[in-house]
C-alpha cells in the first residue's frame, strides 16, 4: 500500500508521484481517445504492455484461462489502433463519438508499478444511438523519465450484459 | 411481383426465379413483428434448441439461469448428476424462482412465499402446508415445471418446449457429425470456460446467420482483419472452399484459407514454439483418428450453423455462439470458448488471445459483421412499404448459376443462406411463403461425404 511519506503521494521505483499526477495521466489520455489521437495513445504504453477488457462475468481469472472481450499483448495492441486508424474500420467509420468521465481515482505501490484504479463512464453516440459504458480501470502504471506510461490497460464492465448496439469497436 | 406490406402475412417470403436465376428475400422478414411472433410459435417452441454445453455445469447441483425462446430457465445438474432444464418460475404462483445467475444448490427456494425445491424438481416444502386439501396431491402437482424434452450430443445440450419434436439425432442430421469432430479433436474432450460475451445487436437474428454462412463479405468486411493476416504470414485465400446445405436447415461453411488453427494448422503469427506442439499433436490425430479423419477434423475450418440458434466457429480456435432473438429487430448473443480439458499453458494463452482477437464484440473482425447487422437493419427502411414491391426485396442470387447445375457451391456463393432460406420458410409456417418461377430443380445438393 502507500508508502510513508506525504499524504496522496506514493513512491515507486525511486518515483514520487501525487494522486493528482495520476489524474492528470488519465484525464489526457481521456482527451486523446475523445479526440481520436490513436498515434498519441499508443504512445503511452511502454513496449510489452497489455490492453484487456474481461467479460462481464469477470472473476478476476487470468486471460490467458478464460474468454474475454480484448485480450491484446503489444502486437494486437498495435493492430488494433492500425486497424481504427484505416478507413476500412467499418464498425468505427464514421467514428463513433465518444465523451469520458474519469473519477474516484485511487493509487497504489504495486512492486515497481503503481497499481491505479478509477471509475469511468464513457459515452458514445453514433447510427442515431447513445450508449453508455459504465466500469472501472484497474491499470498497472510504470513511472518513466517522460512521466507515467501503461504496463497493463484494463477496463472492467459493471454491466450484466453489453446492451444493444453497444459494442466494443473503439477503445473503452 | 408480389405485394409487399407491413403484415407480413400471406405473401411471397421469398421468390425464386428459375428462368432468371434469381432468388430474392422479402424484407419484411427482417422487420415484421408478426413474423417474429409466427417464428417465436412455429420455430423457437417447435424445434431443438441449443441450451448449452453439459461442462458449463460440471458438477452436481452447478446451475445457471439461462432465457430461452424468452423463457426464463434454469439449466443445472442435480443432485445425482442428471441435467436438467426447469422454467424458472415458481409453480406456485409464477415468481421467478431463482434469482442469481449461476452457482450450485441443492435446493430453489422462492422468496416470495418460502416454497421450497429439490434440483431434481421434488418440493421440498411448502410451508403450512396443513391449509391444503391432500397435501401429497399437492407436493406431486406442483412439482418444478420441466422444459418437455433433453438430449445431449457431444456435450451439447438441447431442448424443446415441444414434447413432440423427433429424436436430437433426427434433427441433427449430419450436423452431429461436425459436432463430434470437435470433440475429437484433443485426446479427454473439450470443455467451456468462464468467460462469457454477453452481448446484444440491433438486427434480425437471421441476419447474424446469413453472415455466418457468407463468405463473400470477409474480404470487403473484415479488410483489416485479411491485411493482419497478411501482415503476419498467412496468404489468405477464397480458392477452393465450399458451402454446404447439410439439411433441417442446418450448414456448413469449409474454410481453408482464412487462417490457423491453434495446434492443428500452423501459421508464423502463433509463434516458432507453438509451431513443435502443433507438429506433435497432429501426429497424435492422425495415429488416433486415421489420417482421412484427421484430416477432416484438423485441416480445414468450419463454421457450422445448427438451425435455429446455434453457431460453431471451428477456425482459429473453438467459439459457440447462441442466437437469443428479443425482437424483429434486437437479438441477444451469447459466445462461449470451447478448448480441450487437457492443453499446454502457452497454447491456451495462445488459444485465447488468438481466439478473441478476432470474434467477440472487442474483436478486430466482429464488430464489422454487427456493423454489417445493424446497417442492413437500419438500411431495409428505405423500401418499407415501397409501392415498387420489388425494391423490398434482398438479392441471394450469387451462385444460381451453378445451382442450377446441381454444382457444389462456393463458401463465397450465397447457397448456404438459399437452403436456409428455404428451411425457415416451411418452418416458420408462412402460407404461401415461396413463390417460384419457372422449374425449380427435383432436388438441391444435400451434405457431404466425409466418412
Amino acid at each position: 500500500m502507500t508508502a510513508v511519506g506525504e499524504y496522496g503521494v506514493v513512491t515507486v521505483a525511486g518515483h514520487a508521484l501525487s494522486r493528482a499526477q495520476v489524474e492528470d495521466f488519465l484525464y489526457e489520455e481521456a482527451d486523446i481517445l475523445d479526440a481520436w489521437r490513436y498515434d498519441d495513445w499508443l504512445a503511452l504504453f511502454v513496449e510489452g504492455a497489455r490492453y484487456e477488457i474481461p467479460t462481464t462475468d469477470y472473476t478476476g481469472l487470468s486471460l490467458h484461462e478464460s474468454g474475454s472481450f480484448v485480450d491484446d499483448d503489444f502486437d494486437l495492441l498495435q493492430a488494433r489502433v492500425k486497424r481504427l486508424k484505416s478507413r476500412k474500420a467499418h464498425a468505427e467509420n464514421p467514428h463513433s463519438r465518444t465523451h469520458r468521465l474519469v473519477s474516484n481515482v485511487r493509487a497504489f505501490a504495486h512492486e515497481d508499478k503503481l497499481r491505479v484504479t478509477a471509475s469511468f463512464v464513457v459515452h458514445r453516440a453514433r447510427d442515431g444511438q447513445f450508449d453508455t459504458y459504465v466500469g472501472r480501470y484497474e491499470h498497472l502504471l510504470l513511472p518513466t523519465d517522460d512521466g507515467l506510461r501503461f504496463w497493463l490497460r484494463r477496463s472492467i464492465l459493471t454491466h450484466e450484459a453489453l446492451p444493444p448496439g453497444a459494442r466494443l469497436s473503439f477503445i473503452l | 411481383m408480389p405485394q409487399a406490406g407491413r403484415d407480413g402475412a400471406g405473401m411471397p417470403m421469398i421468390v425464386e426465379d428459375w428462368d432468371r436465376l434469381t432468388f430474392r428475400v422479402n424484407r419484411e422478414a427482417y422487420r415484421s413483428s408478426e413474423i417474429f411472433d409466427r417464428e417465436r410459435d412455429n420455430v423457437w417452441l417447435r424445434n431443438w434448441l441449443y441450451l448449452g454445453h453439459e461442462t458449463e455445469i460440471a458438477k452436481p447441483n452447478d446451475f445457471i439461469v439461462r432465457t430461452l425462446a424468452g423463457r426464463p430457465l434454469i439449466f443445472c445438474r442435480d443432485a445425482g448428476g442428471e441435467v436438467r432444464a426447469w422454467l424458472n418460475s415458481c409453480p406456485h404462483r409464477g415468481t421467478v424462482l431463482c434469482r442469481e445467475t449461476a452457482g450450485s444448490s441443492k435446493l430453489f427456494q422462492c422468496f416470495y412465499h418460502a416454497w421450497t425445491f429439490r434440483n431434481n424438481g421434488d418440493v421440498a416444502a411448502i410451508p403450512d402446508d396443513s391449509a391444503y386439501e391432500g397435501s401429497e396431491g399437492l407436493r406431486e402437482s406442483m412439482k418444478l415445471r420441466a422444459v418437455p424434452r433433453l438430449e445431449i450430443h457431444e456435450g451439447y445440450v438441447f431442448v424443446s418446449f415441444n414434447p413432440d419434436v423427433p429424436p436430437l439425432l433426427e434433427h441433427l442430421g449430419d450436423a452431429a457429425d461436425y459436432m463430434t469432430m470437435i470433440e475429437q479433436q484433443h485426446v479427454g474432450g473439450m470443455t467451456t470456460l468462464p468467460g462469457v460475451q454477453l452481448y446484444s445487436v440491433r438486427g434480425n437474428w437471421k441476419l447474424a446467420v446469413e453472415n455466418a454462412m457468407d463468405g463473400y463479405h470477409f474480404s470487403p468486411t473484415h479488410n483489416t482483419f485479411v491485411g493482419y493476416l497478411r501482415e503476419n504470414g498467412f496468404a489468405v485465400t477464397d480458392d477452393d472452399q465450399y458451402a454446404y446445405n447439410l439439411g433441417n436447415g442446418h450448414s456448413l461453411l469449409v474454410l481453408t484459407g482464412h487462417g490457423g488453427r491453434i495446434s492443428m494448422i500452423w501459421e508464423p503469427r502463433f509463434g516458432e514454439d507453438e509451431r513443435a506442439r502443433t507438429d506433435a499433436h497432429r501426429k497424435e490425430m492422425a495415429e488416433r483418428l486415421g489420417e482421412r479423419r484427421a484430416h477432416y477434423v484438423a485441416d480445414e475450418s468450419h463454421i457450422l450453423f445448427v438451425f435455429p440458434n446455434l453457431l460453431l466457429f471451428d477456425i482459429e480456435g473453438l467459439s459457440i455462439r447462441q442466437l437469443e432473438p428479443v425482437s424483429a429487430a434486437q437479438t441477444d448473443v451469447r459466445a462461449w470458448q470451447l478448448v480441450p480439458r487437457v492443453e499446454d499453458p502457452a497454447s491456451r494463452a495462445l488459444r485465447m488471445k488468438t481466439v478473441v482477437s478476432f470474434v467477440g464484440p472487442g474483436g478486430l473482425a466482429t464488430p464489422d459483421d454487427i456493423e454489417a447487422y445493424e446497417a442492413v437493419q437500419r438500411g431495409i427502411e428505405a423500401t418499407a412499404g415501397e409501392r415498387r414491391s420489388e425494391l423490398d426485396f434482398s438479392d441471394m442470387s450469387r451462385g444460381m448459376v451453378d445451382e442450377v447445375k446441381g454444382v457444389q457451391g462456393r463458401s463465397i456463393d450465397e447457397g448456404a443462406m438459399r437452403g436456409f432460406w428455404r428451411h425457415w420458410v416451411g418452418a416458420a409456417g408462412i402460407d404461401d411463403g415461396l413463390r417460384v418461377v419457372g422449374t425449380r430443380p427435383a432436388s438441391f445438393l444435400e451434405g457431404r461425404d466425409v466418412r
